[in-house]
């Protein structure tokens, strides 16, 4: 069954100076199934985040429709038991890592007690328990970002959008974010992540799109990943139309 | 889980806090805190050099000093707050959470009233130890002093800033920059707390030699209905001479800056729901 199902969805921006039209997602069309890692790769400007932002409905297709769960993304309910993490985070840094996820886990429903163990447990998961209640604004870069992914998992969502989640993450950073994304798999939940960095897709992914200039050049298994000789090999031959 | 309108509620309030919190801890509202204790502070030294109305000058300054706190609250950070969503993006982090546009206009703009009737709580209390001490000293001079004019006049200024927040937060949703929001703020302040004395000056028969165009009158009444009329909010005057402020007038204007306020919002909501967040 599908969790996110994307038809035929384009979208294209103005540019502001020359008001050139740009194409920054032409006629996509995906199926994200229950249960499934489903990563999105591409060269900056392939439009992978306009994708997501479009999932999340902070911007709206110009044609086609999405729907999430069964609910479209301009509903808020579509994003109850949903879980997202920005491309480079930034959230109020006046705040501290428990402020925010009390907001986020009291938005998304949870009750207090609840909430309580999971915002503990998540801050452990993520090695920021001992620095939980120092700003935002005192964090490092790998610092806000795990902050940011506790901020998307703390209410246990179904279905977990992450933009970049490796960006700004030393090795230790990454591992923790892939032991994590492996956890969710399998606890059955729907994940659907971008990133540049393709040894990190071809481990954790059950399927891949590759997507360049706004165009989806093709959608592959793990197992023609791996008759490929690997993402990378298989990333640059598509990219260049071999 | 919560359900149903709970949920709502308290996911309604985590937004308010959330903006609060965020607003609370600004350098900016430090600033302003200071500024205005620093003008409470001057107004003993002041009051000190006047030989007479000693209470209309006390109480003039008082206000004058509450006023202009919430005034750099909200150009400084209300706009900050409403900016930085959408500069960077924080935005994201409600929008990605279940709350609708309309929900994350009103949530951010009821978080900042908070700020900002918290401020003025606190301005209010230091402003009336401030009114106090003066009175201890100078007793004759305050004969015909009323706190309750006065009162009422802080809760005039107060409304005054519902609504021009509720301006802040209009521009906030139609335009990209902060500097743009400030500046269209700024004006509306200054349309609106002259707007009345200009159509009274421009329409009045000695203004000037010749009679205004048609066109120019229906531009000036277009102005009037459209621009807030920020100099119903303004009662130092009568508090500085403990002139009666009737409960009635209070009432028109809690309306009107309650009906103005709500507008405001409404258009922001419907505005932002077609905006992109790219």
């Amino acid at each position: 069954m599908s969790k996110i199902l994307i038809k035929k969805i384009s979208k294209s921006y103005i540019s502001d100076f020359k008001r050139e039209k740009k194409i920054a997602v032409d006629n996509i069309s995906l199926n994200i199934d229950t249960t499934e890692v489903f990563g999105i790769i591409g060269r900056n400007g392939a439009g992978k985040s306009t994708i997501i932002k479009m999932i999340m409905g902070f911007i709206k297709p110009d044609k086609g429709d999405i729907t999430i769960d069964g609910k479209i993304p301009s509903d808020p309910d579509s994003r109850l038991k949903v879980g997202y993490l920005p491309e480079n985070p930034y959230f109020y840094d006046n705040l501290s890592a428990e402020e925010l996820l009390k907001f986020s886990s009291t938005a998304s429903g949870l009750d207090k007690e609840k909430a309580r163990k999971r915002i503990d447990k998540i801050l452990q998961q993520v090695d920021l328990y001992s620095v939980r209640k120092q700003r935002l604004r005192t964090y490092s870069k790998g610092m806000t970002q795990r902050a940011g992914i506790c901020f998307a998992l703390v209410h246990d969502p179904d279905i977990i959008i992450l933009d970049e989640p490796m960006s700004g993450l030393d090795p230790f950073g990454r591992k923790m974010v892939i032991d994590l994304i492996k956890d969710l798999q399998k606890r059955g939940k729907t994940v659907l992540f971008c990133s540049h960095i393709l040894n990190d897709v071809e481990r954790i992914c059950n399927r891949v799109a590759i997507m360049d200039s706004g165009i989806l050049k093709g959608i592959f298994t793990k197992q023609e990943i791996f008759e490929s000789n690997g993402m990378e090999e298989l990333f640059l031959n598509v990219v260049r139309g071999k | 889980m919560l359900s149903g309108e709970n949920n709502m509620y308290r996911k309604m309030i985590s937004l308010i806090i959330l903006s609060f919190k965020e607003g609370v801890r600004d350098r900016a509202l430090i600033g302003a805190g200071l500024f205005s204790l620093m003008m409470m502070g001057s107004a003993l030294v002041v009051v000190s050099m006047f030989m007479r109305d000693l209470d209309k000058v006390s109480v003039d300054i008082n206000l004058s000093a509450i006023a202009f706190a919430g005034l750099l609250l909200t150009f400084f950070v209300s706009i900050n707050l409403m900016a930085k969503d959408i500069d960077k993006h924080t935005i994201y982090c409600v929008l990605s959470k279940p709350f609708s546009r309309s929900q994350y206009i009103w949530g951010k703009y009821l978080g900042i009233m908070l700020l900002i009737f918290m401020a003025f709580c606190i301005l209010t209390i230091c402003s009336s130890i401030t009114i106090l001490f003066i009175k201890s000293q100078y007793e004759f001079y305050f004969k015909s002093f009323s706190w309750i004019e006065f009162y009422k006049a802080v809760y005039a200024q107060l409304l005054l800033l519902f609504l021009l927040n509720a301006v802040v937060v209009f521009f906030s949703t139609i335009t990209t920059s902060s500097f743009i929001t400030l500046l269209f703020s700024i004006s509306t302040y200054l349309a609106g707390q002259t707007i009345e004395e200009v159509v009274v000056f421009l329409k009045s028969k000695n203004a000037m030699d010749m009679p205004l165009s048609e066109s120019i009158n229906a531009i000036i009444d277009i102005a009037q209905y459209i621009l807030p009329n920020l100099s119903v909010f303004d009662l130092k005057v009568q508090s500085a001479h403990a002139i009666t402020i009737s409960y009635n007038y209070l009432f028109a204007i809690t309306s009107y800056s309650l009906i103005y306020s709500v507008i405001l919002l409404l258009s922001a909501s419907l505005i932002f729901n077609r905006r992109e967040l790219k």
